[in-house]
């Protein structure tokens, strides 16, 4: 049997970089797979069910679950991958990408997992994954908004670990390195590359790093797991 | 679409249903009596505070679908009133007809 058969997996952020890749590893160990993005679908899957939302507007997030009432059994696992990224020094970051960053990586994580802990209660079962960064840990300069929304991701994980415990969800948070991404094509190479080069195990994140742990939390044997956060590469 | 007191008896078994549902994951001697006076919130209440968010959730999420809209009954607005919407099913269900009625007149 499918390592996710009979489970539904909701992605943000799933048509491209990490969350595609972790929605594409979820479809092909028999998960039906939902995906929220604010652009169209590049998956193609009778498994998978695209939903065009701005998870930037909590409003258009509410709509696009109150769509999933009556058409899905249930929502078993939900990767609040999305991100948006502005690095800059905080003296000269714009207003409106400091909002859009707290909306989009924090408001956004809140509002899908609360909505799909309502899901979850029903079965009595559940895992809620955040995707965090190193950034949380390290806080590097020009990522004051970006790393504090990541800092803020796992302790949103911690309050929520104990208010869904007796439901049996879990909520944990995956602080993940630098992987070659379209948002990692933001920021200076060299910049990068020296953080990468100060790490323990000093190497770019791969999609199996990021997946072992994904298929860690996400497991029937991890409901033990909850409210923590594990940082890849070393980071603590 | 009911009339007023269609839609009063509409909200009332949504309210039943969600506390039928709770006493199914209370024991016994946890239950609460089902019916327009069973007290939600305060001294007189059996509930405690999680029991009384998981009513409202399965309240909310039949209003949402039944209405198809966003239905929310823990705003600012129903927490900022004088007397509170969940103090009994009676209070909750006037105040939810009121939430209605705003989206949907009967």
């Amino acid at each position: 049997m499918d390592l996710y058969s009979g489970k539904t997996a909701l992605v943000t952020g799933a048509t491209r970089g990490v969350g595609r890749t972790i929605a594409e590893h979820f479809l092909d160990n028999g998960a039906d797979v939902i995906g929220f993005a604010r652009g169209e679908a590049s998956l193609t899957s009778p498994a998978y069910r695209h939903i065009e939302v701005d998870l930037a507007d909590p409003m258009a997030i509410q709509k696009a679950f109150l769509g999933l009432h009556g058409k899905v059994a249930g929502i078993h696992i939900v990767v609040n991958n999305a991100a948006v990224l502005t690095s800059q020094y905080a003296m000269i970051m714009p207003p409106a990408a400091a909002q859009a960053m707290v909306n989009v990586n924090l408001l956004a994580p809140f509002i899908v997992s609360r909505e799909a802990a309502k899901f979850m209660r029903k079965t009595k079962w559940g895992r809620i994954i955040n995707i965090g960064s190193m950034a949380a840990s390290l806080e590097p300069i020009g990522d004051s908004v970006y790393a504090a929304t990541k800092a803020g991701l796992s302790t949103l994980a911690n309050v929520m670990a104990k208010e869904f415990g007796a439901m049996n969800v879990t909520c944990n948070t995956l602080g993940i390195t630098a992987i070659d991404s379209d948002m990692l094509a933001q920021l200076p190479r060299d910049k990068i590359e020296a953080i990468i080069a100060a790490l323990p195990v000093p190497r770019f994140a791969t999609a199996e790093d990021i997946l072992n742990v994904i298929d860690f939390f996400a497991s029937e044997a991890s409901g033990y797991i909850t409210a923590q956060t594990v940082f890849l590469g070393g980071v603590n | 679409m009911a009339g007023a007191a269609g839609r009063r008896d509409e909200v009332l078994a949504i309210i039943f249903e969600a506390l039928e549902s709770l006493n199914q994951e209370l024991e016994p001697d946890e239950r609460v009596e089902i019916g327009p006076a069973t007290p939600l919130f305060g001294a007189d209440a059996k509930l405690d505070s999680l029991s009384l968010v998981s009513v409202i959730v399965d309240v909310e999420t039949a209003l949402t679908v039944k209405w198809d809209a966003p239905i929310s009954l823990t705003d600012d607005r129903a927490m900022s009133r004088e007397i509170s919407p969940f103090d009994d099913v009676g209070a909750l269900t006037d105040y939810i007809l009121e939430l209605l009625q705003e989206i949907s007149p009967a």
